[in-house]
């Protein structure tokens, strides 16, 4: 252990520990409040919503364990609103806002709810809440338009205003939301579920304050800040001085796309870590523009998947991370820049971040993943009704130095599930034909890349729309040390009689699906580490009897010669020389 | 005179309780024996036997909790298995629903599904939402199946295709022709283990009943054969997982239903004890060796989990860590587990703070106060050190302690690097192992909209007693119960459980839809199949109809109970209003109660009606005490925190107690639990032999 961590003398680390303890099982029961409760797929299965629990300050205390993206950027929001309102801030009020530029939000369909909690008239913390609301108005349903240009295009755009004020409901308020959304039930459903969270992180805290007082919270909060800052600087401080550059590119927009740069310089010095996007493309005109809070919250989520020890989802990580994004950047936009899609370029921040720590830590990192997420959606009337179905598909993940790919996992910045098949297809006029694993698309290496995830969708109703936003197609997944890229992603459609057609891989014009119709996704495949000629002969055949990978791709990728004119096995003298061949040619 | 025994293995050892009809209870304790675990049952019966003055033949029932099935899982030692799956979802199994249990850990590896991805076959065959055939099963595609199950020789073939929840007879075909092909092989159907939407849920489920299926069929078996062998004729009854016992033909048909078995008896045998005693509100306590489990009871109802994995490590939060295990989507007793056992490892972590478990220092070596070669501080050294643990011996002598070796290691591992005094140390390793319990009591609880402070903490398992005070205190609770053989308290669980079958269906209407007429019919259906299990006539049974329901968009549903009566119109109409109620009481909110609701699942439980076993519930249990080595002393210093310091604290037995409060401190030593009386609280016997203690605010 070194001198500088530690907790601090004054305080006692007992105490610490339980009250952090208090702090998780506060955000964590908020959490589980919204995951029970709510009424749409995108927050209840994909849980893309985060509680946090705050302190007077609004810095975090505690974060729910569900969605890493969402990690560090509550502080941006908080500040804002404590700024805004200063003294005017009552027992009983209720705050909502989503917008990114006024209220520093993600993206208009992540609403915030926040609750003061008072204790004495003071304001002793605040209960804060963020859910991914399933629609809110805007060009296309599902208000993930990926051909806006400007905010105006999507949807409804929210400051932070009551909602409730001194426990008096804001009827007007909630008026103009209902008005601007396609299916106001659920929005109002899933922000039930949020008050109903705030709720219970009010009580949660009047406990904790009723059992150990304001005073004695107020400065165990601090302390817990500034232990959780020394845990992350120790653990910067392990890793080599240096800066560590990367570039990735997202792969545009539309039919025609253009590359769209992303760079990344990190620079560990002592305890410190700065990150500069300096070099990262202009702003686009097109939804995936990533608001600063989000590339933040970018940044430490992939800082965090590098530490050796369990740090805290305190405020106190923040200190010792300092981001750079210049102004009017992809990854700091100006108003009024679109951003309802932008989740897919903070994504691709992450895995560029991932890119350029496998320099220094390779031991700790994985090969590039699926990326994305791919979120379709498919919309339209059925029984007279509207629906939208939308999902985030997530993926697999790249080899890492000492074991392969995993296959059906998320991306290390959002930890969300799928819908059931069963679910979407009594929910939705929607068949799933397929959904499963596509042999021979992971990235080839001494350990293999996740194999590419397919799913294959049959439209039953005339006139489904369809829009796609997916990622690396023209820019697979990279491999690491010799190990191969994965596969690219694939968007494809059948109309009619096997008239099988390719899709952007992020689409600014719906298509339409009439009733039979097939749409298929195949996501990426993860990439590979190492080289495919390391590969254990034997991992090889495995993969071969999994049905991974195909005989050809064992003797053409990897130089492994199966014999399978019995019960398949290795052919080792054939081997030999075949990989002795690759090697040399 | 009627007697039955009761036996639960656990990791470290097997408790069995003997009972007559006049509620006299012998218990034994000893090793368990991993190579067979059924000798140990069968010596522990037989001791049992011999402490109570009867021949093992006279037994009525013999009732078992057995980790076989969680064991096979675990230690990755189930039967060979075979998938069968609708052509285009053979990686259902594998993908399982995404998420990962642990946040920002790019190294982290999925547990390998059970059966391989070789194993998993596909058939052509389908069947929509609304149950309709799109595509039969084509003749020739079952011959080819065949053909290639043939060549493995599987032990068991687990079958799940989309939708079966719907219409199982694509399903069943198939399940007929294999069982016909192979007739020795365990073969299981999705619609029969888990008739339920959610195609991962319900394969996991399928596939875990014919992966453990084979090893419980061969111990439950092997076990029957030692008792017959030895002339007992007794019918032998296992626990599941959702807290009833069933005959030995169903546990080796519905295998999956006994992975939770143990801890499921601990919380049944709070709820009945707790129901005679008259203790409405309970929260339990079970700290054993490797995790402490908690669990809520109200007014003798045990809750059910909505999501439960097996094998997925320690779940801290339940629904939000999930995909660290194997999904099981059977009724099991809600118990929320955390890595906070005597046993637990304790270090400190980067910051220097003290952290403790999840790793456990096990049977073997075991805490360092056991002298075994352990060099890990656990939880219990710590107890040891503090003086709540008798630092010479436990277990009625039969495990030796030396509290001077646990001194010497929280000296050099913890006191010295925090800079602090021993006891000091000591008392943190307490404490913070009862914050790791706090989160384990509130996911049972808080998270489900009670308040702890309305409840009564019933503490069990070798360890309950010592922490149960402490815990109180932390989460404002007045009353921590410590009952009557609380050492081995889930030997006495399956003793007080009932004789009960479950089953389920699809049942996916919105409330106002619902038709009096096919919800009658889908009730009486459900029923005919319990009475089969149960063996028994409609006129023995009691039967308890569910309905889950949710509001139409959510995706979890609350189980709301039917009226007992025949259901009738005016039933059907207030089943929104009741699922609105349940919503409110669980989670604090019902929105603006507009939405439509809708119905997703039926269960029907039957109980089987034992005179015999009501009137045991209602018997006054006496522990009839075997001869304890007398080791124990007067008196010792125990330490109470920073403010008390160290108090010389009399040990006690549990018969100095009585119904006059006596002020603490105090310990209380029993051959196999030890109770903490710290000075501001007090205790007494109640009339049921429980400790009642009276815990002060701290």
């Amino acid at each position: 252990m070194s001198d500088n961590v530690g907790v601090s003398k004054r305080v006692d680390p007992i105490q610490l520990e339980v009250l952090k303890n208090a702090f998780e099982t506060i955000a964590d029961e908020m959490a589980v409040i919204i995951l029970r409760t709510s009424h749409s797929s995108i927050v209840r299965d994909s849980m893309d919503f985060s509680t946090a629990l705050c302190d007077h300050n609004g810095q975090t205390l505690a974060q729910g364990l569900t969605n890493p993206g969402h990690l560090g950027s509550f502080y941006d929001a908080m500040r804002r609103l404590i700024t805004q309102y200063g003294d005017n801030v009552q027992d009983g009020d209720l705050f909502i806002a989503n917008d990114p530029y006024e209220a520093n939000g993600m993206h208009l369909p992540d609403i915030y709810i926040i609750k003061p909690i008072f204790s004495d008239q003071i304001v002793a913390g605040w209960a804060v809440t963020l859910a991914h609301q399933c629609d809110v108005g805007g060009l296309v349903p599902g208000s993930n338009s990926l051909g806006s240009t400007e905010i105006y295009q999507e949807g409804l755009r929210l400051p932070f205003v009551k909602v409730f004020s001194a426990g008096q409901r804001i009827d007007s308020v909630w008026d103009i939301i209902k008005l601007n959304v396609r299916l106001p039930d659920k929005l109002i459903g899933d922000l039930d579920a949020q008050i109903a969270a705030c709720s219970a992180g009010e009580r949660g805290l009047k406990e904790l304050i009723e059992r150990y007082s304001l005073s004695v919270l107020f400065e165990y909060g601090k302390e817990l800040h500034d232990y959780t800052e020394q845990l992350t600087r120790a653990e910067f401080e392990k890793i080599p001085d240096g800066t560590y550059s990367f570039s990735d590119h997202l792969d545009g927009l539309g039919a025609d796309p253009e590359a769209i740069d992303i760079k990344v310089a990190i620079t560990f010095s002592g305890n410190e870590v700065y990150i500069d996007w300096t070099g990262t493309s202009e702003q686009v005109k097109g939804g995936i523009n990533a608001t600063l809070p989000f590339t933040k919250a970018a940044c430490f989520a992939a800082l965090r998947s590098i530490m050796e020890v369990d740090v805290p989802t305190s405020y106190g990580f923040e200190r010792a991370v300092k981001v750079f994004a210049p102004e009017g950047t992809l990854v700091n936009p100006s108003p009024p820049s679109a951003c309802g899609s932008r989740a897919i370029t903070g994504y691709r921040c992450i895995d560029c971040l991932f890119g350029a720590l496998a320099q220094v830590v390779p031991e700790r990192v994985t090969a590039d993943s699926t990326g994305g997420s791919t979120l379709p959606t498919l919309a339209g009337w059925h029984d007279g009704k509207p629906f939208i179905y939308a999902e985030t598909f997530m993926g697999v993940w790249g080899a890492a130095q000492n074991h392969d790919g995993q296959d059906g996992v998320p991306h290390m910045g959002a930890n969300q599930s799928n819908t059931p098949i069963e679910m979407i297809e009594a929910e939705y006029p929607l068949r799933v034909e397929r959904y499963g694993l596509v042999p021979d698309t992971g990235g080839a290496g001494k350990f293999r890349g996740g194999n590419s995830i397919l799913r294959e969708f049959r439209a039953l109703v005339d006139e489904t729309l369809l829009v796609v936003r997916s990622d690396k197609r023209t820019y697979p997944p990279h491999g690491l040390y010799g190990g191969s890229t994965g596969a690219p992603s694939w968007n494809i459609i059948n109309q009619g009689d096997g008239d099988e057609s390719i899709l952007p891989a992020t689409m600014t014009e719906p298509v339409y699906l009439q009733a039979n119709d097939r749409f298929c996704h195949i996501m990426a495949g993860g990439g590979g580490y190492g080289s495919p000629l390391d590969r254990d002969p034997i991992d090889v055949l495995d993969d071969f009897l999994e049905g991974r990978i195909t005989i050809g791709h064992a003797l053409q990728i990897y130089g492994v010669v199966i014999d399978e004119s019995t019960k398949p096995m290795i052919d080792q003298s054939a081997t030999a020389e075949q990989r002795q061949r690759m090697r040399c040619g | 005179m009627s007697f039955r025994v009761a036996a639960d293995i656990g990791g470290t050892f097997t408790d069995v309780a003997v009972a007559d009809s006049e509620g006299k209870l012998h218990t034994f304790k000893l090793k368990s024996t991993p190579h067979d675990y059924s000798e140990a049952v069968f010596d522990g019966i037989q001791a049992a036997a011999g402490l109570a003055g009867v021949e093992i033949s006279s037994f009525d029932q013999i009732l078992h909790t057995c980790t076989v099935a969680t064991n096979a899982i675990l230690e990755n030692k189930g039967a060979r298995t075979a998938l069968v799956t609708t052509k285009g979802f053979r990686d259902v199994l594998e993908l399982r629903r995404i998420r990962v249990p642990r946040l920002y850990e790019p190294l982290y590896i999925k547990p390998r599904p059970l059966v391989p991805r070789r194993y998993r076959y596909e058939i052509p065959e389908r069947i929509d939402a609304a149950g309709n055939v799109i595509t039969p099963i084509d003749e020739n595609a079952i011959a080819d199946l065949i053909d290639k199950l043939q060549v493995e020789s599987f032990e068991a073939i687990a079958i799940c295709f989309i939708n079966a929840y719907v219409n199982a007879d694509n399903e069943q075909l198939i399940g007929r022709r294999i069982q016909d092909s192979f007739p020795e092989c365990f073969v299981t159907l999705s619609s029969d283990v888990l008739p339920q939407i959610r195609e991962y849920e319900r394969t996991s489920s399928t596939v875990i009943n014919g992966y453990v299926g084979p090893p419980v069929r061969r111990y439950l078996g092997s076990l029957k054969d030692k008792l017959e062998a030895a002339g007992v004729q007794s019918q032998i009854m296992v626990m599941r997982s959702g807290g009833g016992l069933c005959d030995l033909e169903a546990a080796m048909n519905g295998p999956a239903h006994i992975v939770e078995c143990g801890p499921a008896a601990g919380v049944i045998g709070a709820a009945r004890h707790g129901a005679r005693c008259g203790l409405d509100r309970l929260l339990t306590l079970d700290m054993g060796g490797t995790t402490a489990k908690a669990s809520i009871v109200e007014f003798g109802e045990v809750q059910r989990a909505e999501d439960f994995e097996v094998g997925g490590g320690i779940s801290l939060s339940g629904p939000l860590v999930m995909g660290g295990g194997y999904a099981l989507k059977i009724p099991v007793v809600d118990v929320a587990e955390v890595g906070a056992g005597g046993g637990s490892i304790v270090h400190l972590d980067a910051g220097g703070l003290i952290r403790v478990g999840p790793e456990s220092a096990g049977a073997t070596p075991g805490p360092i106060c056991y002298g075994n070669g352990g060099d890990k501080v656990t939880v219990t050294d710590a107890n040891v050190v503090l003086g709540y643990l008798n630092p010479t011996a436990m277990a009625s002598g039969r495990v030796r302690i030396n509290g001077a070796l646990s001194r010497s290691q929280i000296s050099e591992q913890i006191a010295n690097p925090l800079n602090q005094s021993d006891l000091a140390s000591a008392y943190g390793i307490h404490v913070v192992a009862n914050a790791l319990m706090m989160r384990a009591i509130k996911t049972v609880s808080t998270y489900r909209g009670r308040d702890p402070r309305d409840f009564s903490l019933l503490a069990f398992g070798g360890c309950g007693g010592v922490h149960a005070v402490g815990l109180a205190q932390a989460l404002g609770m007045r009353e921590v119960v410590i009952p009557p053989a609380a050492g081995i308290f889930s030997a006495l669980g399956l003793l007080l459980a009932d004789i009960e079958i479950e089953h389920s269906s699809a049942f996916l209407a919105r409330t106002h839809d619902i038709k009096l007429a096919t919800l009658t019919q889908a009730i009486r259906r459900l029923e005919e199949k319990v009475l089969v299990e149960l063996h028994r006539d409609r006129s023995h049974i009691s039967f308890e109809r569910y309905l889950d329901m949710r509001f139409v968009g959510q995706a979890y549903e609350l189980s709301v109970p039917l009226p007992d009566h025949e259901i009738n119109q005016a039933d059907i109409d207030g089943l929104s209003n009741a699922f609105v109620a349940s919503h409110v009481s669980t989670y604090g909110h019902a929105g603006e109660g507009k939405n439509a609701v809708q119905a997703v699942t039926l269960r029907v439980k039957g109980i089987a009606l034992l005179p015999e076993l009501e009137e045991f519930k209602q018997k006054q249990l006496t522990l009839v005490r075997n001869s304890d080595p007398q080791f124990s002393q007067r008196d010792r210093a125990v330490y109470f925190g920073p403010v008390l310091g160290e108090v010389k604290t009399p040990i006690i037995d549990r018969s100095d107690l009585d119904i006059r409060s006596r002020t603490g401190p105090f310990v209380i030593e029993e051959s196999e639990c030890t109770s903490l009386v710290p000075p501001d609280c007090s205790a007494a016997l109640d009339e049921y032999g429980n400790i009642r203690i009276e815990v002060k605010a701290s």
